[in-house]
């Protein structure tokens, strides 16, 4: 079976599972919806400076939505001691890796999908037409974020404090992500267009590719029945 | 504080620090090399006592 | 008795005299024999600490890397134990790093610290190998705790050339106009005894490094005997 038809198979099993019960979505929307309110009351600016933030501001609820997630991530087959079953059954675990990813990866994209406009809705922002350049960087950066946090989440799987230990190694290493993202972004809104962000925009695809190519070639190793 | 301060501060942390560690260091290795011992001879014990 | 370590021992003595030797005459030239800078003053001595540090620490990822790489090929104890002992003394390094370019900072610059490209990167740095530290000690079973360690220890340097590029873009693309930053390397019109006192600097880092990490390497590797033995008795 190719690498491609496995990871299907696998992301399939696991948005059906999401499918039904929606757990993780609907934690994580609310999340940062939640994130948002608290933002308004806590930056009580006015919208022109509010505009300036919004990129930083919206990066960082993603940012803690998307740890959330990554706690769910592995939990279903730890719960259930369904990645031994996992391991022994001769499936790539490249592949493995591209599902958890990709799985990852729609949460966060159906919850930005939703957040970035509820967003400018609520903080009286214009500018909707660079809506969506700016929701492209936001996915190139989730990207960065699903790949790293998908190896993270694996690594910190079976240590004690997990669920601090897993953002307290994630976030130096999404550094690169972060920075080109909020810098992006902040470049669109105040140019209009993504020539001056060019640069970080190659840096964030560039960061994507070689992340997922090492996540794929180096999955083998991280999990251990 | 005069320049001469801050290099004297600079150089007196790391000094410092480094033979900390050092220290430190050497004290695990000595504490290791001990219960290192003290399980082998055991062991040659444990042997010479099957025999 | 450990005999057996005696020739590894006296080797590693000879380094440690080594280490001391070069790093008296380091001491001695740094603050004696090389002259102040023009512009710095006394000061600018802290360099002959900096950046001997920092290149120090940064060699000490690199054998993380190579340790951790050749782990999870090999998967030979020995390349564990050189990424756990190499990122011990590179989470050392790093931290001198940063209260030297603190301390250097506060006479040049006015502050204790800027969020400048360097100081940035050297705390990111100690972030990064601090979790490995951290996630090492948090892990109880051994394998698992080297295998998850191993990853860390590759994307994390792999990460590094990108952080670099990504915070000096950040830093250099808008830079305030109040924010007043040397950003000339400190060897335009150097004097030669200058960079004699760098590469004596340099040396001594190196041997004291090495002389440190064979100590901890060693301790590590007892331990891993200890643990065995331990367990054969039922211990």
């Amino acid at each position: 079976m190719t690498l491609l038809r496995q990871t299907h198979l696998l992301l399939f099993k696991d948005l059906l599972i999401e499918l039904r019960r929606r757990d993780s979505l609907l934690t994580m929307f609310f999340f940062g919806t939640l994130l948002l309110f608290v933002f308004h009351f806590a930056f009580d600016l006015p919208p022109d400076k509010i505009a300036e933030l919004a990129p930083a501001l919206l990066w960082l609820a993603f940012l803690f939505t998307g740890t959330l997630g990554l706690a769910q991530l592995f939990l279903a087959e730890r719960d259930n001691h369904c990645l031994g079953a996992l391991l022994l059954s001769p499936l790539d675990r490249g592949a493995l890796f591209l599902a958890k990813t990709a799985f990852n990866f729609i949460l966060m994209f159906l919850v930005e999908l939703v957040v970035i406009p509820l967003f400018w809705i609520l903080f009286n922002l214009s500018a909707w037409n660079l809506l969506p350049q700016l929701f492209l960087v936001t996915l190139l950066g989730t990207v960065g974020f699903c790949v790293l946090g998908t190896i993270t989440a694996a690594i910190t799987l079976r240590a004690r404090a997990r669920e601090l230990l897993l953002p307290l190694v994630l976030f130096p290493l999404m550094i690169p992500v972060i920075l080109a993202t909020i810098r992006c972004m902040e470049s669109i809104l105040r140019t209009g267009d993504m020539v001056e962000a060019m640069p970080w925009l190659r840096l964030l695809i560039g960061f994507d590719v070689i992340f997922l190519t090492i996540g794929v070639l180096i999955f083998d190793s991280v999990i251990e029945s | 504080m005069g320049s001469w301060g801050f290099v004297w501060l600079a150089y007196g942390i790391v000094c410092g620090a480094l033979v900390l560690y050092w220290w430190l260091l050497k004290r695990r290795y000595r504490d290791a090399e001990a219960e290192l011992n003290r399980l082998r001879s055991l062991e040659a014990a444990g042997s010479h006592d099957k025999r | 008795m450990v005999s057996s370590t005696n020739p590894a021992k006296q080797r590693k003595g000879i380094l440690g005299a080594l280490a001391s030797i070069a790093v008296v005459i380091g001491l001695y030239w740094n603050l004696v024999v090389a002259p102040p800078d023009a512009y710095q003053g006394e000061v600018q001595r802290i360099m002959y600490l900096h950046l001997p540090s920092i290149l120090t620490a940064y060699l000490s990822y690199f054998l993380v890397f190579i340790g951790s790489g050749m782990y999870l090929w090999k998967r030979e104890k020995k390349d564990d134990l050189l990424a756990h002992a190499a990122a011990e003394l590179g989470v050392l390094f790093t931290a001198l790093t940063i209260v030297e370019g603190s301390i250097w900072g506060k006479p040049t610059w006015g502050v204790w610290w800027t969020w400048d490209a360097r100081l940035t990167l050297t705390a990111i740095l100690l972030l990064i190998y601090a979790g490995y530290l951290m996630l090492r000690s948090l892990i109880d079973d051994e394998q698992r705790a080297a295998s998850a360690a191993a990853i860390l220890g590759i994307v994390g340097f792999l990460d590094i050339p990108l952080i670099h590029m990504s915070v000096y873009w950040w830093r250099t693309l808008h830079q305030p106009p109040s924010i007043l930053r040397p950003d000339k390397k400190p060897w335009e019109n150097v004097h030669p005894s200058m960079l004699t006192a760098l590469a004596i600097s340099f040396a001594g880092f190196l041997l004291l490094y090495f002389y440190l990490l064979s100590l901890r390497y060693r301790v590590g590797e007892m331990r891993q005997e200890i643990k065995a033995l331990r367990l054969e008795r039922g211990l």
